[in-house]
């Protein structure tokens, strides 16, 4: 059979976007961060490496990564080999592994929050901000996500259809706890001695802030209350640029010695968002002295000894983050918070798997009981199924999330599609005295009004609710354009070349 | 007996197309009536009010006693069973309130028993200043959706009453559709009106199919003519109902949204149907006839 250009462009287009959508069935996990301050980091090993095997443990999946990973804990210096797909790693370590890993994808489609879980605020400042300072906000906030230790976090701006400004904040998969304070937290830092202020956070105060070295900065201790809760401690060192160190001797000298000889009668109290968080007894030695580097302590409760531990470590990190990057310029507020279990989604891609499934056999049933022919019946199959993958193929091209709109966007083209097969099955079937070829002219006719209507009517919800129904508009535009594109033309010839062989 | 039917259609169709619209104009006072008892034609759920939502799996839980303990504390609490489509066991089920989260998490964690993570629940909050907001844009999004739908028609058309009639049905199928969401007391959602949305676009696919064959085509009888259409147009539309209504069977018990949008999109179809071959038709039946005495 002779295949003409319109079924080549369809052919053409499946072929690229099987290659879009590239399914793939490797093993391992695939490194989704490092921390750029670890020795993994500097022995090469970077973000998109897949992890093979861990002391000659395979890892073929996330489930065996944390496996293999649990056995390494335990406190003392342990020897490390990591088998990526590049090279192998060998080093010592003594705490958790500085990486974030996934199971690697089976395919480049990219699921929405609502299907593979993770969380998503929307975070609106407080007044009227303009496009700029909503970009710095974006910016400090992002800042603030990398040095908390958050890679996998998508952030940006969005304005609705009341010109109203948010901030969208996306994170895929585990979320930590404190997220909520992490996002809203204007996290204004403010030490003072007395009332007065001698620094607050940021650089412009603070020249460094030490982390992730165990010398400077860690948990000091851990102790339990009669109550039976458990505290630990944590203190990390910062440095304070010159000008606010020679502000900290000059406010130092102000206040007297106390009793014992050993600190002085004032406290350096720490604020974060005006609420006092912990107070510093300073020793009478740093009086009127010029010192830069300042030790900053704090502690975290729990009811287990493990809970305490994390709290402090959970506390110091996000301490560390606002002394590092600073307040944000305006108060947040979230309007919308969605915290998405991982476990739901899971199920839903299975069920809608079989919804799909179902209904593209039930429509083929319908479409052969009417028109009682098998390859109209698989025409109308294959054209549904190659709508199906062009817009998969389109959406892992762009990187585009498919989300629940986005599905039920999807199973609407699919709908419409059909319908449209239809129309040109039965123009091409009716007794008329012109050709086939006149006859389907007619039912392009029908198809590119009906595509006309749904398009401008699918536009407004682009921007309608902050865009959070973008996916649904997109994926039925996209699906809608290259049905009419693509895949129309295409069972177009199709549908000739079956009635004409029957004329 | 072909000629027989024909008489018989063409002798009654402005009764059915009577009856229809009668229907139609009942169905807008009883949204008017609604609007007037309720504030708005519209029942709508926490996405639209701005409250919390929050799903937890579990198997075992007593839906029915942790729904009595909470309305001791929520009034406005809704509660429903999740199950799974093949076994029909349960898989969890979800709360919905117009509270704030931390409140309501709090409270069905010490009727449960255990503490809520994320991998045993998922929770969504929306501020009532916010799901307000997107509520006025949802709507106003669907206004300017049918207002640019109607202005492709005309341009598609370029005559004014085969315009009206299929822009008068896809309105029509939106009223009746809303009708009966507000009967059976359905809570909508963003995702229902966005399945509102969706209408628009299947109803208008037949109406164009109709009106094309009607007007734009002169062989055989007007009447034959519509019974061609009637043929493809009733195979698009089951086709259709079938694939949404397969869908609703298997993600009826799973999700909330989809099951919202898919029980919106049968009901509409079912009205299609009504609106494009007895509303529609007959308007054009009627007006092409005219035109045709006329000449």
């Amino acid at each position: 059979m002779k295949i003409g250009l319109r079924l080549w462009i369809l052919i053409i287009i499946l072929g690229l976007s099987l290659l879009a959508i590239k399914p793939s069935f490797g093993e391992g996990v695939v490194v989704k961060s490092v921390d750029k301050n670890s020795e993994l980091f500097n022995l090469g090993l970077r973000g998109g490496d897949i992890i093979k095997s861990i002391n000659g443990n395979d890892i073929e999946n996330k489930e065996d990564y944390s496996e293999a990973v649990e056995k390494i804990l335990g406190g003392e210096l342990k020897r490390i080999d990591i088998t990526t797909d590049k090279k192998e790693y060998t080093f010592l370590i003594n705490e958790s592994l500085p990486l974030a890993v996934d199971d690697i994808p089976s395919s480049r489609i990219k699921l929405g929050l609502d299907l593979k879980g993770g969380s998503r605020a929307l975070v609106q400042p407080e007044g009227e901000i303009s496009d700029s300072q909503l970009e710095d906000l974006i910016q400090i906030s992002r800042n603030r996500f990398n040095v908390y230790g958050l890679s996998d976090i998508n952030i940006r701006g969005i304005r609705d259809l009341n010109g109203n400004k948010f901030m969208l904040v996306e994170v895929a998969g585990a979320t930590p706890d404190d997220l909520e304070t992490l996002i809203s937290q204007q996290g204004k830092f403010e030490a003072k001695i007395g009332n007065v202020s001698v620094f607050t956070g940021g650089s412009e105060d603070i020249s460094d802030v030490c982390r992730n070295d165990a010398n400077c900065a860690g948990i000091q201790s851990c102790s339990q209350s009669q109550e039976g809760a458990y505290f630990c401690n944590f203190a990390f060192a910062i440095y304070l640029t010159e000008e606010s160190a020679k502000r900290h001797s000059e406010e130092t000298l102000k206040v007297g010695v106390d009793s014992t000889g050993q600190y002085l009668t004032e406290k350096l109290y720490l604020y974060v968002d005006e609420v006092e968080v912990d107070s510093l007894l300073i020793s009478s030695g740093l009086r009127g002295q010029v010192t830069t580097q300042i030790s900053i302590q704090g502690s975290g409760s729990g009811a287990t000894r493990e809970d305490a531990f994390n709290n402090a470590k959970e506390s110091m990190n996000r301490l560390q983050t606002i002394l590092i990057t600073g307040s944000l310029p305006y108060k947040l507020s979230i309007v919308k918070l969605d915290n998405i279990s991982p476990n739901l989604g899971k199920d839903f891609t299975k069920y809608l798997l079989i919804a799909g499934a179902l209904s593209i056999l039930m429509v083929s049933l319908i479409v052969f009981v009417r028109y009682r022919k098998f390859k109209i019946t698989l025409a109308v199959l294959l054209t549904s199924f190659s709508e199906l993958i062009i817009i998969l193929g389109f959406a892992s091209l762009i990187g585009w999330n498919l989300d629940l709109p986005s599905i039920a966007g999807i199973l609407a083209t699919i709908g419409t599609g059909v319908d449209q097969q239809v129309v040109i099955i039965d123009e091409a079937k009716r007794k008329q005295e012109i050709s086939v070829r006149q006859k389907l002219k007619k039912a392009l006719f029908v198809i590119v009004s009906a595509y006309l209507t749904a398009l401008v009517s699918l536009l407004p919800l682009y921007w309608a609710a902050a865009g959070l129904f973008k996916g649904f508009a997109f994926t039925t535009i996209v699906g809608i354009t290259s049905g009419v594109l693509i895949t129309r033309p295409a069972f177009v010839e199709l549908v000739r070349r079956i009635e004409e062989k029957t004329d | 007996m072909e000629e027989k039917t024909r008489n018989w259609y063409d002798r009654n169709h402005k009764i059915f197309l009577f009856i229809v619209l009668a229907f139609f104009v009942f169905c807008l006072v009883y949204l008017f009536i609604f609007q007037g008892k309720n504030g708005d034609i519209i029942y709508k759920d926490v996405s639209l009010t701005g409250g919390t939502t929050i799903t937890i799996f579990d198997q075992n839980a007593d839906i029915n006693i942790i729904k009595e303990k909470l309305r001791e504390r929520f009034e406005d609490i809704n509660l429903r069973q999740i199950s799974d489509f093949g076994t029909g066991k349960q898989k969890g089920f979800f709360v919905e309130t117009g509270s704030d989260s931390e409140e309501i998490k709090k409270e069905i964690e010490t009727i449960i028993g255990y503490e809520l993570n994320e991998d045993n629940s998922s929770i969504e909050f929306t501020s009532s200043a916010l799901s307000e907001g997107f509520y006025k844009q949802l709507r106003f999004a669907i206004m300017l959706s049918f207002i640019f739908m109607s202005i492709v028609v005309f341009i598609i058309f370029r005559s004014f009453v085969p315009s009206f009639a299929v822009i008068l049905s896809a309105f029509a199928d939106i009223v009746m559709t809303l009708v009966v969401v507000d009967i059976i007391g359905m809570k909508l959602s963003i995702a229902g009106i966005i399945a509102f949305l969706m209408l628009i676009g299947y109803s208008v696919d037949t109406d164009i199919l109709l009106t094309s064959r009607l007007i734009k085509d002169n062989e055989g009888s007007l009447n034959s003519r519509i019974r061609g259409a009637f043929k493809t147009g009733i195979t698009m539309t089951l086709t259709s109902i079938a694939a949404v209504l397969v869908s609703l069977i298997v993600v009826y018990n799973l999700s909330e949204t989809l099951r919202q949008i898919f029980t919106i999109i049968t009901i509409g179809l079912l009205f299609d149907i009504l609106n494009t071959w007895i509303t529609n038709t007959s308007l054009l039946k009627i007006y092409i006839e005219r035109k045709e005495r006329r000449k």
